[in-house]
C-alpha cells in the first residue's frame, strides 16, 4: 500500500477525479465507487507510478480504465469507427436513465450536451478543455496516439456545437 | 456569459467548456471513506503468529506422540496389579459390567473364557449379592472378574487371574482369621491382595474409611473362604 506522502498527493486531485467520474457514470453512487476503486488502485499500485512523470493524468488512467472495466457495459457499445469514435447516441450504461431521481442534476445546456456526447468526446473534452492536460497526456489517459486526440476533440466539439444549436432553437 | 453557438470557433467553445461547465466537489466523506478504505487493519503483534504455529505444531506432536510414550507404571508389581484392578472396577462402577451372565450356568463359558477355573465360587448371601461375572484381561492375562453388591450398596469386584510374578506385599498384610492378605490402596480404593497357588486373588471395593475396613474385612473372609480359583489350561 502506499505511503501517506503519496497518499496525499494523490488526494489533492480528488475533486478533478470525481467531476470525471461524474460524467463518465452519471449517477453519484457510481461516481463516489468509481472515485473509491481509483483511489484504491493507485494506492496498491503505487510502485508502479513513475515520480517525475504526471500523477493527475496517471489517476485519470486509472478511473477511466477502472470505469471502462467495471462500468461500461460494452455490448450495448455500438461499433467502433476507425477514429474510435462510436456511433451516436448510443446508451452507454445499465443503469444510467436519465431522469430518475439519481442522476446528476443538469444546470446548463452545455452540461446536458456533454452528457449526450458518446464517452470517448465526453472524456477527451473533460481532460483536455476542463482538466487542462497536454494532449500528450490526454492520448496517454485514452491510449491512443495524440493524433487521435486531435481528431476527437474536433469532432467532439462539432457534435457539441450542434447539440447547442438544437437547444438554442428550441 | 455565454457565446453565441453560430459564431463560436473551437477555441471560444473550448473556453466555454473550461469556464462554463458545472464542476461537482467530491463530498467530503468520500475523501474519509477512501483514507479509511486505504489504511491497513490493525496488525497482529509479531510474534501471534509464529507462537500460535508453534503451539499449534506442539500440540499435533503431542497427539502424535502421546500413544506410543512410555507409560509411567509402577516398577513393584504388587502396585502395578492393584493398580490393574482398581482401573478394571473402576471401570465397571462407571460403565457396568460386560456381560450379565450369571453364575453358576455360566461357569464353563466363563472358565473358557477367562483361563481360570472356579471348582467353588462365592455366589453371595445374606450380605453380598452377585451381581455378574465376567472375564478379564488385565497385565497381560486372561482372568475373571465377579462383581457383588453389599446391603449398602457398595461394589466389590473379585478378580482372579494368574500373576507367578506377584509378590504379596509384607508391609500391608493384614491377618484375618487364618489368613494374611495384603491392604492395599491405590486412587481412592481399598484392595485385598492375597494369592492362591500362583494365581493372583484380588477384592476390590471404594470402602477405605476405618469402619469400612472391618466390613471389608467380613467381605474378604466370606469370599475366601468360599472360593477356589485354579488355571484351567
Amino acid at each position: 500500500m502506499a505511503d501517506l506522502d503519496f497518499q496525499r498527493q494523490a488526494l489533492a486531485h480528488l475533486d478533478a477525479l470525481y467531476n470525471f467520474a461524474m460524467y463518465l457514470t452519471k449517477r453519484p453512487p457510481d461516481a463516489d465507487d468509481l472515485v473509491q476503486e481509483t483511489y484504491l488502485r493507485a494506492f496498491r499500485f503505487s510502485h508502479r507510478f513513475q515520480p517525475g512523470t504526471h500523477l493527475r493524468a496517471w489517476l485519470f488512467q486509472i478511473l477511466r480504465n477502472t470505469f471502462l472495466t467495471f462500468y461500461r457495459v460494452r455490448e450495448r457499445e455500438a461499433p467502433v469507427a476507425e477514429d474510435g469514435v462510436p456511433e451516436w447516441d448510443v446508451p452507454m450504461f445499465h443503469h444510467a436513465p436519465d431522469d430518475d431521481g439519481t442522476t446528476m442534476e443538469v444546470h446548463t445546456d452545455l452540461e446536458r450536451a456533454m452528457r449526450r456526447l458518446p464517452e470517448e468526446f465526453r472524456t477527451v473534452l473533460l481532460l483536455a478543455e476542463v482538466e487542462g492536460l497536454p494532449l500528450e497526456e490526454v492520448a496517454r489517459v485514452m491510449a491512443c496516439p495524440v493524433g487521435t486526440v486531435k481528431s476527437r476533440i474536433f469532432r467532439a466539439k462539432e457534435r457539441l456545437r450542434g447539440l447547442l444549436s438544437d437547444y438554442e432553437k428550441r | 456569459m455565454s457565446e453565441r453557438f453560430d459564431d463560436s470557433s473551437d477555441e471560444v467553445l473550448g473556453r466555454r467548456l473550461a469556464g462554463e461547465l458545472h464542476r461537482y466537489a467530491a463530498p467530503a466523506r468520500l475523501r474519509v471513506t477512501i483514507v479509511e478504505a486505504a489504511s491497513p487493519a490493525p496488525r497482529r503483534p509479531a510474534w501471534l503468529a509464529p507462537l500460535l504455529t508453534a503451539a499449534a505444531t506442539a500440540m499435533l506432536l503431542a497427539l502424535v506422540v502421546l500413544p506410543v510414550l512410555p507409560r509411567i507404571v509402577p516398577s513393584d508389581p504388587a502396585q502395578r496389579y492393584v493398580r490393574a484392578v482398581v482401573s478394571e472396577h473402576a471401570r465397571t462402577l462407571m460403565w457396568g459390567a460386560r456381560h450379565g451372565e450369571i453364575l453358576p450356568s455360566a461357569l464353563p463359558w466363563l472358565t473358557q473364557e477367562s483361563g481360570i477355573s472356579l471348582p467353588q465360587v462365592f455366589v453371595g448371601d445374606d450380605r453380598l449379592t452377585f451381581v455378574t461375572a465376567e472375564p478379564v484381561y488385565l497385565e497381560r492375562s486372561r482372568g475373571v472378574a465377579i462383581h457383588y453388591r453389599d446391603v449398602d450398596g457398595h461394589i466389590l469386584t473379585y478378580i482372579a487371574l494368574p500373576a507367578p510374578g506377584l509378590t504379596v506385599p509384607d508391609p500391608e498384610r493384614v491377618q484375618i482369621g487364618r489368613w494374611r492378605p495384603a491392604l492395599v490402596r491405590d486412587n481412592g480404593f481399598a484392595a485385598w491382595v492375597w494369592k492362591q497357588g500362583d494365581v493372583g486373588c484380588f477384592l476390590v471395593s471404594d470402602m477405605v474409611s476405618v469402619d469400612d475396613v472391618e466390613r471389608f474385612k467380613e467381605y474378604f473372609t466370606r469370599v475366601r473362604s468360599t472360593t477356589e480359583p485354579v488355571p484351567a489350561y
